[in-house]
């Protein structure tokens, strides 16, 4: 801007002769660049972001900081790595078959004094690991000093379900939104590149598709079709957590096309998509390389709404019972939990799920609000 | 204009048709139906998981003819499409079928929880447009005031809480589990009804409905607060009201009756969408609360396994939804003249 408006100046001095003494304007930066800058100049929704990016990541470390296998065990002069490795209690001279149970080996070796020890997690309780031997009384427990958010009606740690519940909620929320947007940016974008016919007909059907009950007819499919319990290795590698998904974004993607069908019946009509015509590129290629780009707005701007829809989705699946597979870590089970016994005193159980959902989608609503004032800004001014 | 409605509503066939095609068809995989459910108490092993192969438990003794009637009775004998087909003749003569679970008709047992749906939902939805209204029109005559943004920060937090997550928080505060006895923990209604007088009717109505109706509020409040201040926001800034102000109108006139009038159309077509959601769309507050409406009776045929009713709540929210849809364009088209449908 002010390149311009010196490169006018000058010119209107003295045309001609001026433009030789004018330094080359730099090249403006790019709006997307612009863009980025003022989602950077709004602290609340910037420190958000890193906030959320810091801790998401931070979550796939948890097997390190929040696991009932121990990091490594130094046994009879050799090391051990259960974080990596599975070891039956025979290994290391314990009773019992299964597993190895680290935080009783690890008081064994403090209390044996010798050469051996083993490392544990920080918090040394897994999200999945019943604790009703080590606990008296009948679950769930109330918070302790070992278990600072109690136990579950299984007896299992809440503060370690909460925390993998996190990493799920989000990782569930991101392939979601990249599977329902990823439909409904192709779809969008054929309507509105090709128009015409196609538009009329293809419109009308996604309307008739988003007339749907959606919540309603997921629970019907994930009733019928859902394993209800683990059929893999991991919360990640099951049947249930990719079918979820697949159902959820067969009935959800419909918002997006709308918006996207937009961009490009007003971007198809721009120069450059006939340059790009005349230069012969094909269809394909403008639709995605050329148009595609520039169609972005709605998407990055509604792109943590629609997760914050998504994660309150699952929430609500998972504590009507039509939700991922038991006993993946879940908030909604566990606020589910919590309802189903309201009478007995049972608060930890809905307070802390309540403020990790709350926490988490406050947090991606602080950082929507920046993107969409960054990216789709609206200065309001009042005339008067 | 008439011709679009018309076709609006010839469309509601297809799309019915292509909603309940598919989920009875699915259904018809499911294990766990009322055959099976039959065979498991007849081999007296209750309680065994759903998710296992139909297939193994049919070499179980149980006799050709037993199983035969069963499948009769329960209709079972006839192919897939028959039975779809059956099935939607009697739908069009409004009979959804017999309940698996309460033995009456469905039709019945859905149109014994209208009122207790109807009575929530309205409620909800007036108290939501009775507040979120004014306090949109009020933030955005402040924008930019303390008092803006202090309510935005109560509306930003009302957002990130979805409202039956509200309702169970409410209920651990205030249903006498944990800390205060404030409120009942379920139901829509005192157990002892029938032998209350009016005013102690009403007392206990009232004493029912409030969480369960702030919850509703919670659910909506952000987004109409939002649209109602946004849009006021627009037409504020639009050539109009700057033509209002120069004639020298008052700051009021200018606002509640220049600019409120066109700011409030976005909200009128809110009404339409909302008739389908208050009906049906109420699986988790109802739940959350234990009211016996048409959500919660969805719900729990669901987990019992009433395909009739499951498919029942289904076609009666589908066709909800998309009358309200229809509603919604026609609301837009009364309130906006400008609007043409084509």
């Amino acid at each position: 801007m002010t390149t311009d408006s010196a490169r006018a100046a000058a010119a209107a001095d003295a045309p001609g002769a001026a433009l030789a003494h004018v330094a080359p304007p730099k090249p403006s930066a790019s709006l997307f660049r612009k863009r980025l800058r003022k989602f950077r100049s709004l602290k609340r929704g910037y420190y958000c972001f890193l906030l959320l990016t810091g801790a998401y990541l931070l979550s796939w470390l948890l097997p390190f900081f929040v696991s009932n296998k121990a990091l490594v065990v130094r046994y009879q002069g050799k090391y051990y790595y259960p974080i990596l490795q599975f070891y039956s209690a025979k290994t290391f001279g314990m009773p019992g078959i299964g597993e190895a149970k680290y935080r009783k080996l690890a008081e064994k070796f403090r209390e044996a004094g010798g050469e051996d020890w083993v490392l544990l997690p920080l918090h040394p309780y897994g999200p999945n690991e019943n604790l009703l031997n080590e606990l008296e009384g009948n679950p769930p427990h109330p918070p302790s000093r070992a278990h600072p958010m109690g136990t579950d009606d299984r007896a299992r740690d809440v503060f370690a379900r909460l925390a993998y519940g996190f990493n799920i909620s989000i990782t569930f929320a991101l392939i979601l939104t990249v599977v329902s947007y990823g439909i409904g940016i192709a779809i969008g974008a054929a309507l509105g590149y090709f128009g015409g016919r196609v538009d009329i007909v293809g419109v009308r059907l996604v309307e008739i598709w988003s007339t749907v009950p959606f919540l309603y007819l997921v629970m019907i499919l994930s009733a019928i079709l859902l394993p209800k319990y683990y059929q893999g290795r991991s919360d990640f590698v099951q049947p249930g957590f990719w079918l979820l998904i697949g159902i959820m974004g067969a009935f959800g993607w419909m918002s997006m096309t709308f918006y996207v069908r937009g961009e490009y019946l007003r971007e198809k009509a721009r120069d450059y998509v006939s340059a790009a015509v005349a230069t012969g590129a094909s269809t394909p290629a403008i639709i995605a390389r050329h148009i595609l780009p520039n169609a972005l707005t709605p998407v990055i701007s509604l792109a943590p709404f629609t997760i914050v829809g998504e994660i309150a989705s699952l929430v609500a699946l998972d504590f009507l019972g039509f939700g991922l597979p038991a006993p993946t870590p879940s908030w909604g089970e566990l606020l589910g939990q919590g309802l189903d016994q309201i009478a007995n005193k049972n608060w930890w159980l809905i307070t802390f799920a309540f403020l990790a959902l709350f926490g988490t989608l406050l947090v991606v609503v602080f950082i929507g609000e920046a993107i969409r004032e960054a990216f789709d800004p609206k200065p309001f001014s009042r005339l008067r | 204009m008439v011709n679009y409605f018309l076709r609006r509503f010839l469309l509601v066939i297809p799309t019915f048709l292509g909603i309940t095609t598919l989920v009875f068809g699915i259904m018809q995989l499911v294990p766990g139906g009322p055959i099976e459910q039959a065979m498991m108490r007849l081999k007296g092993a209750g309680g065994g998981e759903a998710g296992a192969s139909s297939a193994a438990r049919t070499d179980v003794a149980i006799p050709a003819d037993a199983l035969e009637d069963m499948k009769r009775f329960y209709g079972f004998d006839k192919p897939v499409h028959v039975r779809y087909g059956l099935w939607l003749w009697n739908v069009v003569r409004l009979d959804l079928g017999k309940s698996y679970v309460y033995g009456q008709p469905v039709w019945d047992v859905i149109k014994a929880r209208f009122p207790i749906s109807i009575f929530i939902g309205l409620l909800g939805f007036f108290l939501t447009y009775s507040i979120c209204i004014p306090l949109g029109i009020l933030k955005a005559v402040r924008h930019g005031s303390a008092f803006d943004v202090l309510s935005s920060a109560i509306v930003f937090a009302g957002y990130s809480i979805p409202g039956w997550v509200a309702g169970t928080v409410l209920l651990m505060l205030f249903g006498g589990g944990s800390f205060w006895d404030v409120f009942p923990l379920r139901g829509w209604r005192p157990m002892d009804w029938e032998e209350r007088d009016l005013w102690h009717k009403i007392l206990g109505q009232a004493h029912h409905a409030c969480l369960p109706v702030f919850c509703y509020m919670v659910g909506s409040f952000a987004t109409l607060t939002i649209l109602t201040k946004n849009s006021l926001l627009e037409n504020l800034g639009a050539d109009y009201v700057r033509t209002a102000f120069a004639k020298g109108l008052s700051e009021r006139r200018v606002i509640f009756l220049h600019a409120m009038r066109n700011s409030l159309i976005p909200l009128a077509t809110g009404i339409g969408g909302a008739l389908g959601f208050i009906l049906a769309g109420s699986y988790l507050i109802e739940r959350t609360f234990s009211i016996d409406g048409m959500g919660y009776l969805g719900y729990n045929a669901l987990l019992k396994r009433d395909f009739p009713v499951s498919l029942g709540t289904l076609v009666i929210s589908s066709l909800l939804m998309m009358l309200g849809n229809i509603l919604s364009d026609i609301i837009y088209c009364v309130v906006d003249p400008r609007i043409r449908f084509k």
